[in-house]
């Protein structure tokens, strides 16, 4: 499933590619904005909220997709060839700026389920009790409702390379009604 | 719309790259977690994965017995696990998560590094012999013909000879070639306690082609080390005690195999007789081999070389270092060290030695580096693997 998006999109990204590869770390981070929004809170469908992430995930996010080990093509062809130091700057750049969800209205039985199901799949050991993630695990509070649903989907199907095979081993089995009450559950806490 | 476009490709993306068409095994990480322990914040730590300049590394804090010195020797490499010392002195380095194998040489007063080969999963496991070097990942068989004269050496790839199990968890290699010029390699047991599948929880070794396989040590978890001793040719190595059954371990193993074909105790009988809690059966340590020292509890104790130089001290000859990455699975934090551990007369005991320290402050329960491996060099100094911050520390000796 290798998509290419319309042509102008193409060229946006080249010019993209080209200001992530020479530009400075300052510069990289207006080239994130783009899709992740200005203060890294994102608007866009699809594309994840990557403020007040965990600095050590954000880091290691990075590496390893510039290694190819992980992340979208997209992502990939954007960080190919950026130096540790960059990476090291833009995870800190992010990882201070403040969460600020913008979630749609709550579905109070959906919510219910999925506070429910994140307890007793016991999400929080790993991204701790608030959801709010730590070191290398991610921050999924207040994460956009339809990246967590496709993340775990890619994941419970072994199709999303992570750091490890932790996510594919606890979404094992777990439907897809129980995925999007954790989605929504998730996107609507703080 | 051009937003929703962009966003697909992006989510489709993530589900393309890569694609593993096997499915999940079932959540290992639930096993073993007893309901006293449900609530616990203990999880593996965070690995770094981007250079750590020589500058931000404060090698200072590091102690050893008198008359020996530490220094940075490289950096550069970050993920740096097991090494392997080439003919004509290179060094080779695995790696884990970050996929890549180094080679590091030594240009006198600095060494240059560069990737050999990148994008491997856990290309953990190397080894040296003939000229050519050997690289094991999860799914890969690999070999490298001079490649130390020759920077552009292709892999040769052996991954069908080698019958290498699909599951990645404590499947990582470790390998070195014996005295015998075989092949050993280590695999794990691919959980925290489980009765692993017959090709798990085992060391196996092979011709240096892949061919005749043979199983040489059964009921292991975990090693990620092994060595000769250099008198006897005996096989020692490391295996990680289980997690989840408390502070107190049980301990990390360090085995002798006295012949081919023992039994370590997986998952029934841990350490020196600890039955596990949570998979019993009658009689569960017997015709169980047990371990020669115990390394600590939950002390990550990985790497393990006979020393055989003589920089150091006679008393440190046919005498081995362990390195311990230190704990995760326990609160107050245990190992981040080098130790020393000499063999008794009958290789039927051994005594553990602190040797580097500092890495490991235990009134703020804190860590700065992790110790993972070591190599001995031809000058008989000692390289230490650093995998917290991907470098790599030499220890000298004078009077």
């Amino acid at each position: 499933m290798r998509q290419h998006g319309p042509g102008r999109w193409v060229l946006l990204l080249a010019a993209l590619f080209v200001s992530l590869a020479h530009g400075q770390a300052e510069e990289r981070a207006r080239v994130c904005a783009g899709c992740h929004g200005a203060d890294g809170n994102s608007l866009a469908s699809g594309v994840p909220s990557i403020a007040a992430q965990p600095g050590v995930f954000l880091e290691n996010y990075l590496v390893l997709t510039r290694e190819g080990l992980r992340g979208s093509d997209v992502m990939q062809n954007l960080l190919k060839g950026v130096p540790d130091a960059d990476i090291v700057q833009l995870a800190r750049h992010y990882s201070v700026l403040p969460s600020r969800p913008t979630p749609g209205a709550r579905d109070k039985a959906l919510y219910a389920r999925g506070r429910s199901l994140a307890t007793s799949s016991r999400c929080g050991s790993c991204h701790t009790p608030s959801y709010r993630g730590q070191q290398q695990m991610p921050r999924l509070a207040g994460q956009r409702e339809e990246f967590l649903l496709e993340a775990m989907r890619a994941y419970r199907g072994s199709g999303r390379p992570g750091g490890d095979t932790i996510m594919a081993a606890a979404l094992y089995g777990v439907g897809d009604a129980d995925l999007k009450a954790l989605a929504h559950f998730l996107a609507q806490s703080r | 719309m051009q937003r929703t476009a962009i966003a697909a490709l992006l989510v489709f993306g993530f589900a393309s790259a890569q694609a593993q068409d096997k499915p999940a095994p079932p959540p290992i990480w639930k096993q073993g977690i007893p309901k006293s322990m449900e609530k616990s914040t203990l999880a593996p730590h965070a690995a770094k994965m981007t250079e750590t300049p020589a500058a931000d590394i404060p090698i200072s804090r590091l102690k050893l017995p008198k008359g020996f010195k530490v220094e940075i020797w490289a950096t550069g490499v970050p993920g740096a696990r097991e090494m392997a010392l080439g003919d004509k002195g290179k060094i080779y380095i695995g790696t884990r998560i970050i996929g890549r194998v180094y080679e590091v040489t030594d240009q006198g007063d600095k060494r240059t590094s560069r990737v050999v080969v990148d994008k491997l999963t856990q290309p953990s496991g190397v080894a040296f012999q003939g000229g050519s070097l050997y690289v094991m990942a999860i799914d890969r068989a690999l070999r490298y013909d001079g490649i130390e004269d020759n920077a552009a050496a292709q892999a040769v790839d052996m991954t069908d000879k080698f019958a290498l199990p699909p599951q990645q968890h404590h499947n990582w290699k470790y390998l070195a070639f014996g005295p015998d010029k075989k092949l050993y390699v280590t695999f794990g047991s691919p959980c925290n306690i489980c009765e692993p599948p017959p090709e798990y929880g085992q060391i196996r070794r092979y011709s240096p082609d892949g061919s005749g396989m043979e199983v040489i040590a059964r009921g292991v978890r975990n090693s990620q080390g092994f060595d000769w001793n250099p008198k006897t040719g005996e096989l020692w190595f490391t295996d990680n005690g289980r997690d989840w059954m408390g502070n107190g371990g049980p301990q990390d193993e360090l085995n002798r195999l006295s012949k081919v074909g023992l039994n370590f105790g997986f998952p029934y009988c841990h350490a020196n007789g600890i039955v596990d809690r949570d998979y019993k059966k009658k009689d569960p340590c017997k015709g169980v081999t047990k371990p020669v020292a115990l390394m600590g509890p939950h002390a990550a104790a990985l790497g393990v070389k006979y020393y055989t130089g003589d920089m150091f001290p006679a008393a440190y000859k046919n005498t081995m270092f362990v390195a311990r990455k230190g704990s995760w699975n326990r609160d107050r934090k245990f190992g981040y060290d080098v130790v020393n551990v000499r063999p008794s007369a009958d290789g039927k005991s051994a005594k553990v030695t602190p040797f580097l320290t500092g890495f490991l402050d235990s009134k703020k329960n804190e860590f700065w580096g992790r110790p993972a491996f070591v190599q001995q060099l031809r000058d008989g100094s000692l390289l230490v693997a650093d995998e917290q911050l991907g470098a790599l520390y030499r220890i000298s000796y004078s009077k």
